[in-house]
């Protein structure tokens, strides 16, 4: 009788598994005698950078002007060349008067820096970003001409999507940067995003494709009565009616990217993956930085569900 | 008005030939209201979609206002624009408010602006006597109303003709009487109509000609009365023993 079983005997069932899981996992860890280091994640996200400001010439300090926190030191070369430097006021490390030679520390300064997690983070989003928005204009581009009349664009697409849907996006991207990139001389970045628009819009020109067919015959054919122009009838009835009958799927192609956009990690693009494979190199936390890296994915995706979540009941108004 | 002249359109499916319009030639003059009935797959629709070119005819001429519709350097979407057609689904567009429907070729094709294409909307709204709906969506409304709407519509653009494609035909029974009665006013107001029904009372009431369609083929052409009282042909006696 009870289509959904939601009671509480099964909801004390899941955290049971859970848990389960949680502790096989801790006693078969402590077993290999893995020293987690916890501690060490955190200075990847954000950390206090101290830069020393040094002395470019040999010469002397003339002056120290302390304003608050922050110090300007003017410093005096043997060729009567002025230069002022600003350290912060605890970390200053001259006197007046005093004479240095040319490299020696003046002081310091320090300031919150981004960790290469934070970093990595930054440029696997803008390579999304920027790879999703060329995936839509050209699955969109594809998806029209894969059902035009016209046959020459019609086998173009054909010929385009499957090439793209029968070989794996680790290939297309060795082939965009070792065989493209160096035939054309395009950056690592170009590359990179290249391969992941290309691979993203043939599938969102499937998605694109399905959605305008799903429109009913008499929608067109309402408009063109009207005497609108098919572009016209594309743009004001077609594309809405059809863009919010793709938006699940297309979202769920976006939320692919992100998570395939760490392949591209393989031409040295310093992404969230990238990143963590570089910090596990000089830090002995392996475990601790892949799950953190992982937990970072979850979260972005997560976040794109609910965007589109939100878009989608914005856009139940008129059902 | 209009002129249809030896008319032909085929089908290729599935190997098969079809002549689903097979020679088809009729005059309609100003204000004349003219019913097209026949028995399913006869050829109706398929006939008036070649009026206004939605589907494109293979031999023949279709000249309306003068303009034909088999020259090349026809525009057809002007033509399209000139002649109104009603379908049997509504067709109406899901994503508009009732008014965008009415609003939106008004602007996109005769280039009217927002307050003109509001008022004439809004008016059009009033006659088919649904003027509290305008900022509705129209899976809001009734089949009826929404017939209303495809109805007011197809009115914004001041066609020529209007063309009517079993507009009743997905219509629960007690709302074909409510877009019958806008069809009729509409009749009464010299509205030059080509219609497809099987509501054999209304073509026996506004029709001024009834043509009778079987097999793609025109079989027999008069007025309600002499075509409801003594039709001429077998077939067409036969069908209205059918339907009657
Ligand atoms: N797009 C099409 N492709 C192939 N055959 C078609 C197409 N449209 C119509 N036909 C065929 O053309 C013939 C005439 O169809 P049409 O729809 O014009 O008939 P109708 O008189 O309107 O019938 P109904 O009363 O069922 O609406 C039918 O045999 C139909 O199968
Ligand atoms: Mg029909």
């Amino acid at each position: 009788m009870n289509a959904t079983q939601n009671g509480w005997p099964w909801k004390l069932l899941l955290v049971v598994i859970l848990l389960g899981t949680a502790a096989g996992t801790w006693g078969a860890v402590s077993k290999i005698d893995y020293k987690w280091r916890w501690y060490r994640v955190p200075q990847y996200f954000l950390y206090h950078a101290e830069d020393a400001q040094k002395i470019p010439f040999d010469g002397t300090v003339s002056v120290i002007k302390k304003s608050g926190k922050s110090t300007t030191v003017v410093l005096l070369s043997e060729t009567q060349e002025q230069v002022e430097v600003t350290v912060d006021s605890d970390e200053l490390k001259v006197s007046e008067g005093e004479s240095l030679f040319e490299g020696d520390t003046v002081g310091f300064t320090r300031q919150w820096r981004l960790g290469p997690l934070m970093m990595g983070l930054w440029t696997t989003l803008w390579l999304s970003a920027i790879a999703s928005v060329f995936a839509l204009v050209l699955g969109l581009v594809t998806g029209l001409a894969k059902i035009s009349s016209n046959f020459t664009l019609r086998s173009l697409a054909i010929i385009y999507i499957e090439c793209i849907r029968g070989t794996p996006l680790l290939v297309q991207i060795f082939i965009a940067y070792f065989f493209l990139g160096t035939v054309f001389n395009l950056s690592r970045n170009v590359c990179g995003v290249g391969a992941l628009a290309l691979f993203a819009g043939a599938y969102v020109a499937e998605i694109v494709r399905a959605g305008i067919q799903a429109i009913p015959k008499g929608q067109m054919e309402a408009a063109r009565s009207l005497g609108m122009t098919v572009s016209q009838t594309m743009i004001e009835i077609i594309l809405p009616q059809a863009f919010k009958k793709i938006l699940p799927p297309l979202s769920g192609q976006f939320i692919s990217l992100v998570k395939d956009s760490s392949l591209v990690s393989v031409i040295a693009i310093t992404d969230l993956t990238k990143s963590g494979r570089e910090i596990i190199t000089s830090t002995f936390a392996p475990f601790e930085i892949w799950m953190v890296v992982a937990a970072m994915y979850l979260l972005v995706t997560s976040l794109l569900s609910q965007i589109v979540y939100y878009m989608e009941r914005r856009l139940a108004v008129s059902d | 008005m209009i002129k249809a002249k030896d008319v032909v359109k085929v089908f290729h499916s599935h190997g098969m030939t079809i002549r689903a319009v097979d020679g088809v030639s009729t005059e309609v003059e100003k204000g004349e209201v003219v019913v097209v009935i026949g028995p399913s797959g006869s050829g109706k629709s398929t006939f008036l979609r070649c009026i206004n070119g939605l589907d494109m005819f293979d031999e023949g001429h279709v000249i309306i206002d003068g303009v034909d519709l088999a020259d090349k350097k026809t525009n057809i979407n002007k033509v399209r624009a000139e002649v109104g057609m009603v379908f049997q689904q509504f067709n109406l567009f899901p994503h508009k408010t009732v008014l965008e429907n009415l609003t939106l070729a008004q602007r996109k094709v005769r280039k009217r602006d927002k307050k003109t294409a509001d008022e004439k909307s809004r008016m059009l709204l009033a006659k088919v006597g649904i003027p509290e709906k305008a900022d509705q969506y129209p899976s809001r409304l009734s089949g009826g109303q929404q017939q209303r709407v495809a109805i007011a519509r197809a009115l914004a653009m001041d066609p020529k003709v209007m063309l009517f494609d079993e507009p009743t035909s997905a219509l629960d029974p007690e709302m074909v009487g409510e877009v019958l009665d806008v069809m009729k006013q509409l009749a009464r107001e010299g509205m030059t109509m080509i219609v497809v029904t099987h509501e054999m009372g209304f073509a026996r009431e506004v029709a001024d000609r009834v043509i009778f369609m079987d097999e793609g083929k025109v079989v027999e052409v008069g007025t309600p009365e002499h075509f409801f009282t003594n039709p001429q042909e077998e077939r067409a006696k036969l069908f209205l023993k059918q339907v009657l």
